[in-house]
């Protein structure tokens, strides 16, 4: 076996470890939380009617085997891995018995479509700024470009939220602030559909890549600082290359391998929602889903939703991992 | 950077062009046809489910059960739209014989499902049974609890058989926000497992059906049915909104502005910050009062609950010592801004209890007299309402009613004096001991209180619990609140608490009936210190005295004056005892845009009904809501 195939093999067997200890903690945490789902559902149905305590007893005990929460803590867990294993998180305590996987199947794509539309421009952006900051150091409007957006950075995501909410939402009320698309419309792939969910998303996306930018930025300006120190971009000055030629394919391509690393990171990332995004603009979404269903304690969508999360993190990783020996031979493996 | 400047001045442009979907939140609905009300349920996971008999499967109060649904009566929690009491499935009122062991039910004639079908006898009796056999049904156990049989004499003919004498029996069909709801025998027979079926598309009862739904679950859309004539409702008139969305708009802030921007008719509740900005912002939008207080006070009570299986309150003289120490007109400012209608007694300031409750028992409240060990005396003080208002007066000005009995309607009438001497006496009387500034327990302990609270899921009730929390601090108890977020049903359910800021006492507030939540406080239902607790007597009060009451109360038709009187006896009991202190009504931040609307609920000209709309009952509402253009 050669000595790629080993490294592959062994981050695989790292892979399949990480996601195993993530799903076993996640249903550890999740069992050891102080929420009954049972007392949350037994709560919601007598909130407000009129019931004697005789028949909530009697409800409890129902609720207790409907739930399948009747038996020992390793009965359950068996039980959990037999599903699990065949990708079936069970039926959601909070809205059984629908299936988790069909609760996150319907919440996933908005926030996938969301988080990486956001993502992908928050990273263009501020990587092109950042690149150009570094590369132009002395130009005044790129200056400026980066005290807005490094002023932007530190100032907590829900506050940039709701300034745009407001901005656009109230004092300009020229976008909507609520939802993933307008009410009563049909959906499919006709133009009033795709312009009301692009035309619902511009507040979220904007508000993420505007937090988002500066990270990007500052770490861009700040490799490319460093790499047109080198001697090959000197060399290439000095030998009469043009500017652009030297940015796009000597400074910035270089720049950009960590940078990429950090993109996979993020993609990877994208699927523990946007909580506080899908919160305040009331965008549909996995976020929202989990915020839900820790509150209900249905601790069976809650480790369907962290499932998913860990799976796809531990992927992007695994991913970088793979790729990286073959796209750059400074990475040895030994 | 010539790309970059092309692409900011193309999203300029285009944003510059669409400025319209920012005004036109419903697409193919006509706006001037269309109510749009809040569904407080938020955006609902499972959106296709429509199975309101499977328990916590899907959303209730997105439309659903208050323009689907019907049963056989409702209490309205106001005056009612012909009356408080409303026959609606039945054409009569429940016939008992004389043991309660028989309740006979006649059916309204005339009413049909939305897909044609005429509702009879047939489908009360499935019904019953399927919840009867199936465990796990939301209203299984109480059939199961009560009913030994049912039967259909005729079409239109019911009658059930219980196993034990009830009095109450037709509570379990009497809409106070939600009743068991009656299912199509048609469509449910045919299922073979109830638990397991979405009811997608639901046939409906009701004056409306399902028109669509956003599968995210963010918004319901309800259509009036043709044959509106054929409902219970029908004989109200037409109703005014053809189509009823029910929608989910994030929170209070974005609650707020989408009235300010006329795309949400009715906020289910807001905070008292966002009502006070819509009242000075928008001039059509209003509350129930259209002046301050402007919030609906429901028909439940939060109080300061004791968790009286704890060593520290099983001494009366302790609770109303704490009691004592609360100024009552400090909470109202910390909870509602205000805005708040207190109440000294266990009864809800709201419907029509301040008639069978507050006004009759004033006189007594302020003869009553409280030994503290050393002295008497009459801790009630009737011009606390008054004293709210003249407070608020200087900064709401033309707001604040003047009259006593419109004073009384909106902030209540009188509360306990803060009184730290007389709370001094009973704490010693009660061998608590003070050291310096700090009180101690017989035992020598220091006097720790936690105030358990919800935390920003309800920060009204929050507020209080901290402002109360400071007041027994500066009197030199260790007083703390405890914020327990989502696990409050939990903590309170298993009694882990010393004091917990919630309520016990919900009633049906336009009858003076007190089992809908006193039957739970008979003490064969208190479980032993550690043990989950059933709803509602989540203070484990066990007297023997208030045994009685409730089982005279059982023994008396829901109608009989002995009720009331019975009802009185428990105030009074209550007040002496002091297991819970009451506090205010629940106030709901209920706020309706008159832009395309007219003929909402109103506590000066037609308080036909509680306007918040998650309540079955603001069925009423379609039928006496008319357009404006």
């Amino acid at each position: 076996m050669n000595a790629y195939a080993t490294y592959a093999l062994k981050r695989l067997l790292q892979f399949a470890l990480v996601v195993f200890i993530g799903i076993n903690l996640a249903y550890l945490i999740t069992h050891a939380t102080p929420i009954d789902p049972v007392e949350q559902t037994v709560s919601a149905a007598t909130a407000f009617g009129n019931t004697s305590p005789e028949a909530i007893a009697m409800m409890r005990k129902s609720l207790r085997e409907i739930y399948g929460l009747e038996g020992n803590l390793w009965n359950q867990y068996a039980i959990f891995w037999q599903r699990v294993l065949v990708g079936d998180f069970g039926p959601s305590l909070s809205a059984f018995p629908t299936p988790v996987s069909t609760l996150i199947g319907r919440a996933l794509p908005w926030t996938v479509g969301l988080l990486s539309v956001s993502t992908i421009l928050a990273f263009a952006l501020g990587n092109l700024l950042g690149g150009l900051a570094g590369y132009f150091a002395d130009s005044r409007l790129l200056k400026i470009a980066g005290l807005a957006v490094m002023a932007v950075h530190p100032i907590p995501y829900y506050i940039v939220a709701f300034v745009v909410l407001i901005a656009f939402g109230y004092v300009w009320p020229v976008l909507p602030i609520s939802g993933g698309y307008r009410i009563n419309i049909t959906w499919g792939w006709n133009a009033d559909f795709i312009l009301s969910v692009v035309s619902h998303a511009i507040l979220p996306v904007t508000s993420l890549v505007l937090v988002g930018i500066g990270g990007w930025f500052m770490g861009m300006r700040s490799l490319v600082s460093n790499v047109v120190t080198e001697d090959y971009v000197t060399y290439a000055e000095l030998a009469g290359v043009s500017r652009g030629k030297i940015l796009g394919a000597y400074v910035m391509r270089n720049a950009l391998v960590p940078q990429v690393t950090g993109l996979a990171m993020s993609l990877g990332s994208i699927f523990n929602g946007a909580i506080i995004t899908e919160q305040v603009f009331g965008y549909p979404g996995i976020g929202t889903l989990l915020i839900s269903a820790v509150h209900a304690g249905d601790y069976s969508l809650v480790v369907g939703i962290a499932s998913v999360s860990i799976v796809a993190v531990s992927t992007a990783v695994l991913f970088i991992d793979l790729v990286y020996p073959l796209l750059d031979p400074r990475v040895k493996v030994s | 950077m010539h790309a970059m400047r092309c692409l900011a001045l193309a999203a300029l442009l285009w944003i510059l062009a669409c400025p319209s979907w920012a005004q036109e939140p419903i697409s193919n609905l006509p706006r001037n046809q269309t109510l749009i009300v809040e569904n407080p349920e938020g955006t609902i996971k499972n959106a296709g489910w429509f199975n309101i008999w499977a328990v916590n499967a899907g959303g209730q109060s997105t439309g659903l059960h208050q323009l689907a649904m019907d049963t056989f009566w409702y209490i309205d929690p106001q005056r009612g739209i012909d009356g408080v009491w409303m026959n609606s499935l039945a054409s009569d009122k429940p016939i008992y014989n004389a043991d309660f062991t028989e309740m006979t039910v006649k059916l309204r004639n005339g009413i049909f499902w939305s897909d044609g079908v005429e509702f009879t006898a047939d489908d009360v009796v499935f019904t019953t049974e399927l919840h009867m056999k199936t465990n796990g049904m939301r209203w299984s156990a109480p059939f199961q609890v009560n009913v030994a049989s049912v039967s259909a004499p005729d079409k239109y003919t019911v009658v059930f058989k219980l196993k034990k004498p009830n009095s109450r029996f037709h509570a379990l069909f009497t809409v106070r926000w939600n009743a068991v709801w009656m299912m199509p025998k048609h469509v449910f027979e045919k299922i073979a497992d109830p638990l397991k079926f979405d009811f997608n598309k639901p046939v409906s009862l009701g004056a409306y059906v399902l028109h669509s739904y956003d599968p995210n679950g963010k918004w319901f859309i309800w259509q009036a049915r043709e044959d509106w004539q054929r409902t219970t409702l029908g004989r109200y008139g037409a109703p005014g909104p053809k189509y009823v969305v029910y929608m989910d708009p994030g929170p209070p802030d974005k609650r707020v502005i989408a009235q300010l921007n006329h795309e949400l008719d009715i906020i289910h509740d807001t905070s008292a910050e966002g009502m006070f900005t819509l009242a000075k912002q928008s001039k059509t939008s209003r509350g129930w009062f259209k002046g301050f207080p402007y919030a609906h006070p429901d028909p439940t009570l939060p109080a300061v609950i004791f968790n009286l299986q704890n060593d520290l309150f099983k001494h009366k003289r302790v609770r109303w010592a704490l009691a004592l120490l609360i100024d009552i007109k400090a909470v109202s400012m910390a909870s509602y801004r205000g805005a708040a209608t207190i109440s000294a007694i266990a009864i809800p300031p709201t419907g029509t209890h301040t008639e069978s409750y507050h006004a009759p028992l004033e006189a007594w409240l302020t003869d009553f007299e409280l030994d503290t060990g050393k002295r008497k005396i009459r801790p009630y003080n009737p011009h606390i309402g008054k004293e709210i208002a003249d407070m608020l007066r200087p900064s709401m000005g033309d707001q604040i009613p003047t009259s006593a009995e419109d004073i009384a309607k909106s902030f209540g009438r009188g509360w306990w004096n803060a009184d730290p001497q007389a709370a001094t006496e009973l704490l010693q009387a009660a061998s608590f001991t003070k050291r310096g500034n700090e009180w101690l327990t017989p035992d020598g302990k220091p006097f720790t209180v936690r105030i358990v609270v919800e935390g920003d899921l309800r920060p009204v009730m929050t507020r209080a619990g901290s402002m109360i929390a400071q007041q027994w601090r500066q009197f030199g108890i260790d007083a703390k609140t405890d914020v327990a977020q989502g696990t409050l049903v939990d903590r309170r359910a298993g009694g882990d608490f010393d004091t917990i800021i919630s309520w016990s006492v919900e009633t049906w507030g336009g009858h003076p009936d007190l089992s809908f939540f006193l039957d739970s406080w008979h003490s064969e239902f208190v479980s032993p210190p550690g043990k989950t607790q059933t709803p509602r007597n989540w203070q484990r009060w066990s007297s023997p005295a208030l045994d009685k009451i409730i089982e005279q109360i059982r023994t008396v038709g829901f109608d009989d004056p002995k009720s009331l009187e019975l009802g009185r006896e428990f105030v009074k009991l209550a007040v002496q005892e002091m297991p819970i202190i009451p506090l205010m009504a629940y106030n709901v931040f209920t706020v309706m845009d008159e832009t395309y609307w007219k003929g909402y609920p109103s506590a000066e000209s037609d308080p036909y009904t509680d306007p918040v709309p998650n309540w079955g009952n603001s069925r009423v509402m379609m039928v006496k809501l008319k357009p404006t253009k």
